[in-house]
This record gives C-alpha cells, structure tokens and sequence, in this order.
C-alpha cells in the first residue's frame, strides 16, 4: 500500500521560533491519521504547512507520490486535499447552499459566455452542483438540509456551522480531509455523533482523514494511527493504546515525574 | 410533513425578530420584485425609465434622468468590485475618464480618427477590461487600506496626466515626425466637438436620445452583473469578500478573482465613460476628479453595498435630491417632514410626538406674542398664509394647485408662526444656531422622556428658526449641508444601506 500523503523531513521557523523541527510521517489512504499534542505542538502549523498556507523552509511533501511544495492553496485543493478549520472560517452571509456550492468552483465547467447567456450547458451544470452540494449536506441528516438550504450561514448554531464547514470541505471532492480540532467547543452528545461522522467520512465516502484533535474520547475511538507532536517533534507513533501509554507522551501532557 | 426547525435557539430567534422589523422596506421591495420574473423586472424598468421623455419635455428633467441612468450603470460596475469582490478601489472614476478619452481619440477632429460607434463601444469595453486588468496586477498583494491608497493614487495620476500632457516629445518614437513637443491631451481646456452616438443610421443627437441609450444600456448592465452574480464566479466573488483565506483553501484562485473584478468593473466603468463623452460631446480632465468618486461611493453605500436595486435606489437618491433642493420652498417642506420624520423615529411612544409638535405650537405662538407686546414693530410684516392659498373652486384643478403650492403653503404658515426679526438676522440667527447646537447635544445625552420632551420644545422651535433665517437663504451651502445630513442619519439607521442585507460578523 503506498502513502497517500508523505511528508519527509519538514522544518518550519517563525522568526527564530523552530515550530516544526524534521517531521517525517505518512498517511496511509482510506485511514484516520490522528495528529494530538499539547497546546502549541505545532499540529495546526502542521496543517497549514500541508494546504498551502504556509511554506515549508525545507523538506517535501509528497501527495501520491508527486511534490505538492510551492503550490497556491486552492491548487492543492483542487489536486484533492481540503481542509477545515480550527476557529471556524464559514461564508458567514452567504447562504448554506452558496457555502457548499462555492467550493465547487473549480470544478464548475462553464465560461464567461454560458454565464451571461444562460445556456442549457449553464443551467445543467448548476443544476450538477446544487444536487450534489445537496447531498453533501444530507450527509448530516435533517440538520442543514430543506427549508436551511436559503439561509444565512451566520443564522447556524455552533455544532451546525461546524457541520457545514465539513460540508464545505467535502464539495471540494478531495482524497484527503484535513479536520482541524472538529470537535471542539461541542458538547458531549455532539462529540459522540462527529466522532462517528468522521468514521463514516472513512467507511463510506472514502477520505483518507488526518484528524486533529484534542478531545482523547475522539482519537481513541476511531484513530487508525496517531501520532505524537510535542515542541514540533514526533515523540511518538502508532496505535492509540501503544502511544497514550508511552512514557514521553505522558511526560509531554502531564510533566516529568518527581523522584 | 413539516419540517422541525433545529438549531434555532434564542439568539437565532432574536436577531430573526430583529431582521424582520428592520427590514421592512427591503422586504417592500424584494417582496414585490421576487413575484416578477427577472426580465419583468428589468422590463418594468425601462418602461419607467421611458416614460419619463413622455412625461416631461423640460430639459432640466430629461438631463437628471439621463445623469441619474448613467450613474447607476457606473454604480452597478464599482459595485462588482467593492460590493461583491470587497476590494475598496478607489481609482474607479480613472477608468471611466479613460473610456470617456479613449472615446474621444477615436471619434474626433482632434486624431482625425472617426471611428463607428458599433466598433468603438465593444473596443473600448475591452481597452477598459484590459486596464483594469493591469492595474489589479501590483494591486494583487494589498487589501483594504493599502489597496485603497493605491487605487487612490491612480484616480489623481489619470487626472494629472490628461491636465499636463500637453507638451510631450514625441521625438523618440520610431516612423513618426512631429515637429515640436505634442499636445496630447489638450489639457485643461479638453477634447472637444465629438462625434454623436450613431448606430446603423440612427444618430443620437439630442439629450433624449441619448438618455434612452444609456437606460438600456443600463439594463443589459443589470443583466450581464445580475447573471455573473448567480453563477460560481459571483459566488466565488462574495466567499472571497467574506474570507479570503477560506476561499483560496477551499479552491478559489483568489487573485485571479480579484483580476476578473476588477476587469469587470473597469469594463463597465469605460462602457460608462464613451456615453457621457458622447452625449457631453467633450472630455475635461475635472469631469473625473474626487468629487465624481465620492457620489458614486455615496449611490453604492446609500443603496447598499452588493445589491442592485440598492444601486438604482442610491442613484436615484444622490442625483435627485440635491437636485430637487435647489428650490428653497420645496427644500424647506423636505426639512420639515424630514424633522417631524426624525422625532417620530426617536421619540416612543410616539403619540408623544403629537403632544411635543402641540407644544412648540403653542410656545411659537407664545414669543410671538411677547415679544409683539415688549418690542413693537420689531417683527418682519410677513404676508398672509391666505395669500399664497389658491383660490377656492370645486374641481380637480384645485387639488391640483393645492398639491403644486403645497411647500408654498407650509413655508407661509412657518414663517407666520415663527418671530422672525425685521433686522439683524444674520446675528440671531448665528446666535440661535449656537443656541440650537448647544441643546441638541444636551438632547442627545437625555434618556428620560419627560425630560427629553422638555429639552425638545425649543430645540425645535430654534431649528425652524435657524432654518428659516438663516440657512434656507444660502441655498448653494443649505443644499450640501442637507444632503450631508440625510446621509449621516441613514447611514446611522441603516449602517448596511437602504437595500443592503444587514452583515453580521461573528466568530
């Protein structure tokens, strides 16, 4: 099985600030890679690094096996790699359907003269993306679907707007969903329902997922793999049995213990 | 099977309430508007927009129409820019000046190029888009106040240019032999003696001709912006102006969205720019100066940012009103209405308002009384209101004249209420401004009622006062003052604009 996403000795400074120091690791396709660590291990850095936000000072990323390093963000994205994120970035006065549709916009197959002209290749097409922006958030049962489809993003509770964010991420048709911490600020009901949301992101519609995520109960129940980030180093990797046990990671969390 | 609304908790609710009450004319307008089909929309449009040569012959009229279109169309293009892209350009008005100059190179005596019209409008559209296109190229890295500045400098370059390119050695370019420095752009003085619009035969000469032009090419303005806003490009547009970030992650190449803006826009803005030239039948540097920017910002934040009704609206509202104010009795009846409309919006319950205007009746009344009978003969001999009251008949022409002296009428009754001093009214009158300024601030600060009311008694005798004295003489200074006022207190009560969706920004 060959990696979906391979990541081979990045670096990253922010001034004289080392947050991620050589970290190698691979995702495997169709599997949930968890990245945890405590506050400031560099995970979101880590993400932004993978979509394009930041650049990498050295090292490579390999997506299926081609480097995706120095790419804009929205041509990694349109290569199969969508995100989330962690202080949600929704089209806040847009409507829900505009949200989803919006992130179809690369895919979209219509020109400046199907656009003013109305042409049957336009109207069909629309048509594609609204049924499949549809679908996409009928992903999340009755709660952003029907009479929602026309309104406000900013109109969504909490746990609903990060359900659309996912949505969202899901319209880009991506190999690979990026879930920045999709569980926070969720109560324990929701946590439950997204943790076997983001199973089902796996089983049934097939993403390779890397999971951020603070929310152990998360990680442990649906994690394929998990790796370890401390002060922007790999401590640890594996299972989630084997990692949460290993001496450096509690040590990471929890401090060194007195003798 | 009706569906249960999840996710609504109690702010949901409340800001829902809130919409709903503070969108009444928006939904006025968009409820009637979302019955019509959009070519009904339009089509309703351009039958208003015709009916008004039909309506009136007086050239004064004809002319604020035509400039009242070709605002709108210019305010439909920035809106694509600022309103759906978010990039505050401000260099807008450089690319209507350069559509209005490259009209004139190339229908004129002064190039000797006479080109047809039907060549030249799409030429220009494209030399606009093709500008616009360069200019958003070093724009592309700054946002918001960078941009702005940027944009802005460009704006007064163009002006600059087109003033001072008058003596320009021409000497150095290949295959051509001027004797001397070139005058290229005639400078202050313009380019003048354009050709007319013509197509196929048909030559717009006089104003309405041309003002039926510009009202359709208004609308297939409306249409074309209309449609690339209900598609993925509009969509992009409106994600980017919400978050840039997200939309770049999410797969939008913002920059070359922010490009395709501002082509766009500076499309329309040229397109704009060979109609005035045409109908003006000259170009002048000073026709593209800040002034222009900033009512054409007014007509887009006036009517509300991102949404095309609101463009017509704001057009309609920037051009006429300043319009309409230059006669003094019909500014002063605006005034009043405008005042009575303000104490009803600011005092609850409002059957208060009543009580107060029965009040500064009475008071009005009352020092005209007193001071009748302390100083006689001290007040202005004012003829009666029943001189200026049109005589009784029964019959629709008394309507008629009742509603044509209507703002004569009120302004008599005003002026026979108030005590309006025989000299020195230039000193009263500054005097009861400080007056009045020194007491609308002190209403601004009350919150009791009574005690609101009490304040408001004389600040409002005092505002007739001042009004009538002073201010409703300067009509040139009266009328910006005016319409400054009305815009600061829309944009108060209406920060999003008169159409404008309310924007709420909340993590």
């Amino acid at each position: 099985m060959s990696a979906q996403l391979e990541l081979k000795h990045i670096n990253k400074n922010f001034g004289g600030l080392r947050v991620i120091n050589d970290l190698s690791f691979v995702a495997q396709p169709g599997q949930i890679t968890s990245l945890i660590g405590p506050n400031g291990a560099g995970k979101t850095t880590l993400l932004n690094l993978i979509s394009g936000i930041y650049q990498p000072d050295d090292g490579d990323i390999l997506f299926d096996g081609v480097s995706i390093v120095g790419l804009e963000p929205h041509e990694i994205t349109q290569r199969g790699i969508a995100r989330t994120f962690q202080t949600l970035r929704l089209f806040l006065n847009m409507s829900i359907i505009e949200n989803v549709m919006s992130a179809s916009f690369s895919r979209a197959q219509m020109n400046l003269i199907d656009i003013v002209f109305r042409t049957p290749r336009f109207r069909r097409e629309e048509q594609r993306l609204r049924n499949e922006a549809e679908e996409k958030l009928g992903f999340f049962g009755s709660r952003l679907v029907g009479y929602r489809f026309d309104q406000p993003a900013y109109s969504l509770s909490y746990a609903n707007r990060r359900r659309l964010e996912i949505a969202r991420a899901m319209m880009t048709n991506p190999k690979i969903l990026l879930l920045d911490e999709p569980a926070a600020g969720m109560n324990p009901n929701e946590t439950l329902e997204v943790t076997a949301l983001i199973g089902q992101l796996r089983d049934e519609a097939g993403y390779t997922i890397i999971l951020i995520e603070h929310d152990m109960s998360v990680v442990g129940g649906i994690s394929d793999h998990v790796i370890v980030l401390d002060h922007g180093e790999k401590i640890a990797e594996g299972d989630f049995e084997d990692v949460v046990t290993d001496e450096r990671v509690v040590e990471a969390y929890l401090g060194r213990k007195s003798s | 099977m009706t569906e249960q609304r999840i996710g609504t908790d109690e702010w949901v609710e409340q800001h829902e309430a809130r919409l709903a009450t503070q969108s009444e004319l928006r939904e006025l307008v968009y409820g009637f508007g979302e019955q019509l089909p959009l070519w009904g929309r339009l089509g309703l449009l351009l039958l208003i927009g015709l009916f008004v040569p039909v309506l009136t012959s007086n050239p004064f009229h004809i002319r604020i129409a035509a400039t009242i279109a070709l605002m709108a169309t210019l305010g439909v293009g920035l809106n694509v820019v600022v309103g759906y892209a978010g990039l505050l350009d401000l260099g807008f008005v450089a690319f209507y000046g350069i559509g209005a100059y490259a009209y004139a190179y190339l229908s004129s005596d002064f190039t000797g190029v006479h080109l047809p019209t039907l060549l030249t409008i799409p030429l220009i559209t494209v030399l606009g888009a093709v500008v616009g296109f360069l200019l958003g190229l070093p724009s592309l890295r700054l946002v918001g106040d960078y941009l702005a500045i940027v944009t802005l400098a460009f704006g007064q370059i163009f002006v600059q240019l087109m003033t001072s390119l008058t003596r320009v050695d021409l000497s150095w370019v290949p295959f051509l032999t001027t004797d001397g420095p070139v005058n290229l752009t005639r400078g202050p003085n313009g380019i003048i003696e354009l050709d007319s619009i013509s197509i196929f035969g048909f030559v717009a000469d006089t104003l309405t001709e041309n003002y039926i032009i510009r009202l359709v090419v208004l609308i297939l303005v409306l249409l074309f912006v209309h449609h690339l806003n209900n598609s993925r490009l509009g969509r992009a547009w409106r994600a980017m102006r919400e978050d840039e970030l997200a939309a770049e992650a999410m797969g939008m190449p913002t920059r070359l969205l922010k490009l395709q803006a501002f082509a766009i826009g500076a499309a329309i803005a040229a397109l704009a720019g060979t109609l005035f030239a045409a109908e003006q039948k000259a170009v002048f540097p000073a026709n593209f100066d800040v002034t222009l920017l900033i009512t054409l910002y007014g007509v887009v934040v006036l009517g509300g940012l991102g949404s095309l009704p609101g463009v017509l609206l704001g057009a309609v509202i920037m051009i006429a009103v300043p319009e309409i104010l230059r006669d003094i009795e019909l500014a002063s009846l605006l005034f009043y209405v405008g005042s009575v409309v303000a104490l009803i919006g600011l005092i609850k319950p409002r059957r208060l308002v009543g009580l107060l205007l029965l009040n500064v009746a009475i008071i009005g009344l009352l020092v005209q009384v007193i001071a009748e009978s302390i100083w006689p003969d001290s007040l202005a001999e004012l003829p009666s209101v029943a001189s200026v009251f049109p005589e009784f008949s029964v019959s629709i022409r008394f309507v008629t004249a009742i509603i044509d002296s209507l703002p004569e009428i009120v302004t008599s009754i005003v002026r026979n209420w108030l005590a309006i001093p025989v000299g020195n009214q230039e000193l009263i009158g500054n005097i009861a401004l400080a007056i009045l300024i020194v007491l609308i601030l002190i209403a601004s600060r009350i919150k009791q009622t009574t005690q609101l009311l009490i304040t408001l008694v004389p600040t409002m005798y005092l505002l007739a006062l001042v009004w009538e004295i002073r201010l409703s003489g300067q009509e040139s200074v009266t009328r910006l003052i005016f319409v400054g006022v009305v815009l600061i207190v829309l944009m108060i009560y209406r920060p999003h604009g008169l159409l404008g969706t309310q924007r709420i920004e909340i993590v």
